[in-house]
């Protein structure tokens, strides 16, 4: 495998957009204006369950502005498809309170926003069941989970070995849903030109949201054309269209004209996805010298009557620690709720607050250092496949953390070191997360005049990932990043994997280092004679990455965290956040260490605030806006500082790089939640670490 | 209704519906749409633009009650070509990701730094009868009303910091 | 357009035309800085028939002081209480602070959050340790109002038909006022609850407000009358004082557990928010 000479990549270049972002002048979906526009304004369901029986159409249609309203009884057919979440007014059923059932097309937003909020609907309501618990009868064993890994594995006896361990920690924790929440809601801007539409959308993935979208119009993928130049933020939730998507444009046909959606907020908690709130049971059965025996890790999720999506918690549990008895599973009940999607590391974000707690009360249990407990438990190879790690430096970041975050010395007594009001604490949890790569394609062109243009439908959800695509492409062609223009975000470049599950440098890297190095080939071919036309190159990296190597590749770290409780008010802060990460070579130690610091200050959010509550009685989430669902605000946010350790890795991609847009989010809670039990002496096993919970 | 709306200097005659925000104003009717949407109910700050000086949330503004006043919007900050210091040093600190909640926090610096340099003591200012020191403390404070999701907060704070000196 | 769908906007000059204006449509909504108001109607809450701009009229951006009270005009926003009342008002300037985020004290006014009586206002619990009475006018003349009797329920005060805010009147005590809240997050907090503390030396009396812990803002009459009877104002405070102090101030309140809190934890935090303040004020009053 060839790898990326290093001379940009590896350096710290500011964003290659930073100025569009700082003017204003980056244009975002919503912001694009064709002519004879219109405006859609969506109708949710006001029933958890049960059928519309009417939909007052007339009575709308008499205000002024109003040019349609659409809902099951006067829609179009979509072509049916598997994705039932995308199969809008297609029903009369309703799956869960929020869903959208209707739209009202004005010729302005406030006539639209009027006539959809007077659209009078007639509901046959049916009783409603939206509470997750563990023992729920219609727990069951879904088939695979998010994306395609084993719902359960099984190693050993676990069953035996939990029984005779001589030290058993066996607790249950729970993790509530939680919204992604993007500072960008979700908009589309769709236009019909006869049978081609072109959508200006907010997504993680143009390609994809093209091919998703085609079909459902009967229309081939060729005559769908997705422009997102600038995407403001995503978190998973914009991974897929979502049924907004499929209303904008199905709005557009109907009324002949250009149609502009946007999502509200408030929205935006009934239909972009959430996280799945989750009951995880661990239990670790060691020797008295901390040495694993048994893990066993079960995991409780929900999931939407119309589609299942089934989370994959308990995956990290499975490559974390070496011990010859292991399970782990995963059970899942569909409820009448909204349909629950990615949000930043689905899986490892909640497992790992689970498994990494439960570490840290193994490691009181048998009185040794959490640290030393993790070292003592590395694995030599992939402790349930057996494969070797391509890659795997967990130890070296837990090492480098500790020395860097002070934590030799530490008295592991809880609740007795006192500042002021406060009670201080220090907790450690380790952190990882896969490396995925997937295929893509990309082409390079050769100007006569030095310069380059390289283009791939890659998605920049605030990454970086236009910046390090240009570093990488400057190395490959031996130029300067100034000499190169990405263009990326619209589905007319050559199609490309989704800007999700961290692997968007792998993939899109791969195929550009691809496409450069045949066009340097070319040119060197050439001599360096261009024909007036210049010169372009393709790759498509589907074959290589179809063909690499069966390892297991892993990226790994290690988050420290010292809080502050109050003693008497249970209001907690935490003073600092270090997170050492080992995650291949970094292309760009700016965005790089951003992204780190973000998913950590995320993390943060999870641990002490995020929380969607559902309303039992009315079946959806209660605190549906920003000043009731509360996300870290600057003054949450004290020192928290991310570094990394140098990682040479020649099985992973010619960048040699690991994803690292998740990886900082994974274990933070669970270093906080950690610290406070270090703090106070108070385990908090349900999150978030709410003040009340911290003085019952 | 029409109004006369004076956005960086530029004079705009409209005639806009009673319910319009300002928000919705600049951006669908003065294409200027670097003021952001992210919440409708100030809880976001990302449509943070300056009123007369003064940093306002656009969103809960009535257009109608803004015929009078001067606003300035993040297309407004730049000296033509020349960005302002601040938009430099969040370039320079990489104090945004996505970007959308970059014109509010920029138009919320330029007011807190305003606010800053008039004196007007925060909720951590430990003496209000003395002239306020621009620490980090008082920066995360004084920036609260402006949520960052991509958690841009230590970069923020860095930059301000730096032009604030 | 028609009526139905639209919303009138009116913009009196003067407080005598906002006065007619109200009369003529009692249904009209007054709005000063937009904050609370603008919520409503973004949510689609609220479709008022007319919106009432009052921002206009000189005199509601003004306060005066006189005879030792502050008449702090409604339409005077949060940022001008912390810069230019910060030593006659004490409270309420340390209360202001905290009021959303600087963006809203930029236009949120006392007048405003008062219109709207949430449970949660911050300004509130200020506004009754400091013994304040608002000043409501309608074309029938002016009444003024205890402001603990101004509260009602959630949402709804005692303001009738046809009345606008004008004022509020804010006794200077002379003595020092506290306000400290309790918020999940660092800033920009609806307080999980609130509380508010003012001594007024001069009658050897305490005043108390409590916010975000009962359907309205409230004072806790126990705790000010155990207050005015056992407190030694030339001595230390007495550490047993303090703490039944902060046990007859939770007992005033009655929260209900929500998703900001539970019930239980209120109570207790309400405790340690009046046993604080209290302490806070006493070395302050003691000092001087």
């Amino acid at each position: 495998m060839t790898t990326v000479d290093m001379r940009y990549t590896g350096s710290a270049l500011d964003r290659v957009e930073g100025l569009e972002k700082v003017t204003g002048r980056a244009r975002y979906a919503f912001e694009n204006f064709p002519a004879d526009l219109v405006y859609a304004v969506p109708v949710q369901a006001a029933i958890a369950r049960g059928e519309i029986r009417a939909v007052d159409v007339d009575a709308v249609l008499e205000h002024p502005g109003v040019i349609a309203a659409i809902w099951y009884g006067n829609a179009p057919r979509l072509v049916p498809s598997d994705n039932a979440d995308l199969a809008v007014f297609q029903s009369r059923r309703v799956a869960y309170r929020g869903q959208y059932i209707a739209v009202v097309v004005a010729e302005t937003y406030e006539e639209a926003k009027e006539a959809a909020r007077l659209l009078r609907v007639e509901y046959a309501a049916e009783d409603h069941d939206v509470r997750l618990r563990a023992d729920h009868p219609n727990m069951y064993r879904p088939e695979k989970v998010n994306p395609n890994y084993p719902t359960d594995t099984e190693h050993g006896d676990p069953d035996t070995a939990l029984t005779v361990a001589p030290v058993l920690v066996d607790a249950t924790y729970s993790t509530p849903a939680e919204h992604n929440n993007p500072m960008e809601p979700h908009a589309t801007v769709a236009e019909w030109d006869g049978d081609a539409l072109t959508l200006y959308d907010s997504t993680q993935g143009a390609s994809g949201v093209r091919d998703t979208v085609a079909p459902l119009f009967g229309v081939p993928p060729a005559n769908v054309r997705v422009i997102s130049p600038h995407v403001g933020g995503g978190f998973g939730s914009k991974g897929g269209p979502s049924p907004y998507v499929i209303i904008a444009a199905l709005a557009a046909r109907h009324v002949g004209r250009p149609v502009k959606l946007a999502v509200t907020r408030q929205q935006m908690f009934a239909v972009t996805g959430y996280r799945t709130p989750t009951i995880q049971r661990v239990r670790l059965g060691a020797n008295a010298d901390g040495r694993l025996t048994a893990i066993v890790h079960d995991a409780f999720e929900q999931s939407s009557t119309i589609t299942e999506f089934a989370e994959q918690t308990t995956t990290p549990t499975r490559i974390m620690y070496a011990a010859p008895h292991r399970r782990t599973t995963h059970r899942l009940v569909r409820l009448d709720v909204p349909t629950p999607s990615w949000m930043r590391a689905p899986g490892e974000c909640p497992g790992m607050f689970a498994l990494e707690s439960a570490m840290d009360e193994l490691a009181i249990a048998c009185q040794i250092d959490p640290v030393e407990l993790r070292i003592r438990n590395e694995p030599d190879a992939d402790p349930e496949s057996g494969l070797p790690f391509s890659s795997r430096n967990l130890v070296a970041c837990l090492r480098e953390g500790a020395r860097r975050f002070g934590w030799a010395d530490r008295d592991p007594a809880p609740g007795v070191r006192r500042r002021d009001r406060l009670l201080i604490g220090t907790g450690v949890a380790a952190s990882t997360y896969p490396v995925y790569r997937r295929p893509s394609q990309a082409t390079a062109q050769a100007h006569r005049d030095g310069r380059f243009t390289v283009r791939i439908a890659a998605a920049d959800i605030g990454t970086g990932a236009r910046t390090v695509l240009t570093q990488i492409a400057a190395d490959t062609l031996r130029t300067s990043p100034d000499q190169v223009l990405v263009e990326i975000g619209d589905s007319a470049l050559p199609a490309a994997s989704l800007a999700g599950g961290s692997m968007g440098t792998a993939s899109w890297g791969t195929a550009v280092v691809r496409a450069c190095e045949a066009l340097v080939e070319g040119l060197d071919r050439r001599d360096g004679d261009l024909p007036a036309a210049g010169m372009e190159s393709s790759a498509d990296t589907t074959e290589e990455i179809g063909a690499q190597r069966r390892l297991s590749r892993h990226a790994f770290g290690a988050q420290f965290a010292e809080v502050g409780v109050d003693t008497d008010t249970g209001e907690t802060r935490v003073l600092r956040l270090l997170g050492v990460f080992a995650a291949g070579r970094i292309i760009n130690p700016k965005t790089a260490r951003s992204q780190f610091i973000g998913g950590m200050t995320m993390g943060l959010s999870m641990a002490l605030f995020e929380e969607s509550i559902m309303d039992l009685e009315f079946g959806d989430y209660l605190n549906r806006d920003l000043a009731q669902y509360h996300v870290a605000a600057c003054a949450d946010v004290r020192d928290i500082e991310a570094l990394w350790v140098e990682e040479d890795d020649p099985h992973l991609n010619p960048m040699g790089t690991k994803g690292i847009g998740e990886i900082g989010i994974v274990g933070t809670a669970a270093a906080v939640a950690n610290a406070v039990h270090h703090a106070t002496g108070v385990r908090i096993r349900d999150l978030p670490i709410r003040l009340d919970k911290l003085m019952r | 209704m029409d109004v006369q709306l004076s956005v960086n200097q530029d004079q705009h005659p409209i005639t806009v519906d009673t319910r319009e925000t300002l928000l919705d104003t600049l951006r669908e009717q003065l294409d200027l749409t670097g003021a952001k949407k992210g919440c409708d109910h100030g809880q976001c700050g990302a449509c943070t633009v300056l009123v007369d000086g003064r940093r306002v949330k656009s969103c809960l503004a009535l257009t109608v009650t803004m015929d009078d006043r001067e606003i300035t919007t993040v297309e407004g900050l730049a000296d033509g070509d020349t960005p302002h210091p601040l938009q430099a040093g969040f370039i320079e600190h990489d104090a945004f990701q996505c970007g959308y909640c970059t014109p509010g926090q920029l138009c919320s610096s330029v007011g807190m730094l305003a606010e800053f340099a008039a004196g007007w003591p925060s909720v951590v200012t430990p003496d209000v009868s003395a002239a306020p020191h621009l620490d980090e403390g008082e920066i995360r404070e004084r920036m609260s009303g402006n949520l960052c999701r991509c958690g841009a907060y230590v970069n923020i704070v860095a930059a301000i910091g730096q032009a604030g000196r | 357009m028609s009526k139905a769908m639209s919303m009138d906007f009116l913009r009196p000059m003067t407080w005598a035309e906002a006065l007619a204006a109200k009369a003529a449509d009692p249904e009209a909504r007054p709005i000063l800085g937009g904050t609370d108001v603008m919520v409503e109607l973004n949510f689609d809450r609220s479709r008022p028939s007319a919106l009432l701009d009052l921002t206009a009229i000189p005199e509601l951006a003004e306060w005066e002081l006189r005879d030792g009270v502050v008449r702090l005009g409604a339409g005077v926003p949060y940022s001008r209480i912390i810069t230019e009342l910060g030593d006659l008002l004490p409270g309420l300037a340390i209360a202001s602070r905290t009021v959303g985020s600087p963006q809203i004290r930029n236009r949120a006014t006392v007048g405003g959050n008062l219109g709207s009586a949430s449970p949660a206002g911050d300004a509130h619990p200020a506004l009754l340790a400091a013994g304040a009475e608002v000043e409501v006018e309608s074309v029938r003349g002016v009444r003024i109002i205890a402001v603990d009797e101004f509260f009602l329920g959630p949402k709804r005060s005692a303001l009738q038909p046809g009345e606008l805010i004008r004022a509020i009147g804010i006794p200077v005590t002379g003595g020092p006022q506290q306000f400290s809240k309790i918020g999940t997050r660092n800033a920009m907090v609806i307080a999980v609850c609130s509380f508010g503390i003012a001594l007024h030396p001069a009658q050897r009396r305490v005043g108390t407000g409590i916010g975000s812990a009962a359907p309205t803002p409230l004072r806790a009459h126990a705790a000010e009358e155990f207050l005015g009877a056992e407190l030694d104002w030339d001595g230390p405070l007495d550490r047993a004082v303090a703490n039944r102090f902060g046990e007859l101030v939770a007992a005033a309140a009655s929260p209900i557990d929500d998703v900001r809190g539970t019930a239980a934890y209120r109570r207790h935090a309400l405790s340690v928010l009046a046993r604080r303040t209290l302490t806070w004020s006493w070395e302050e009053y003691r000092c001087v």
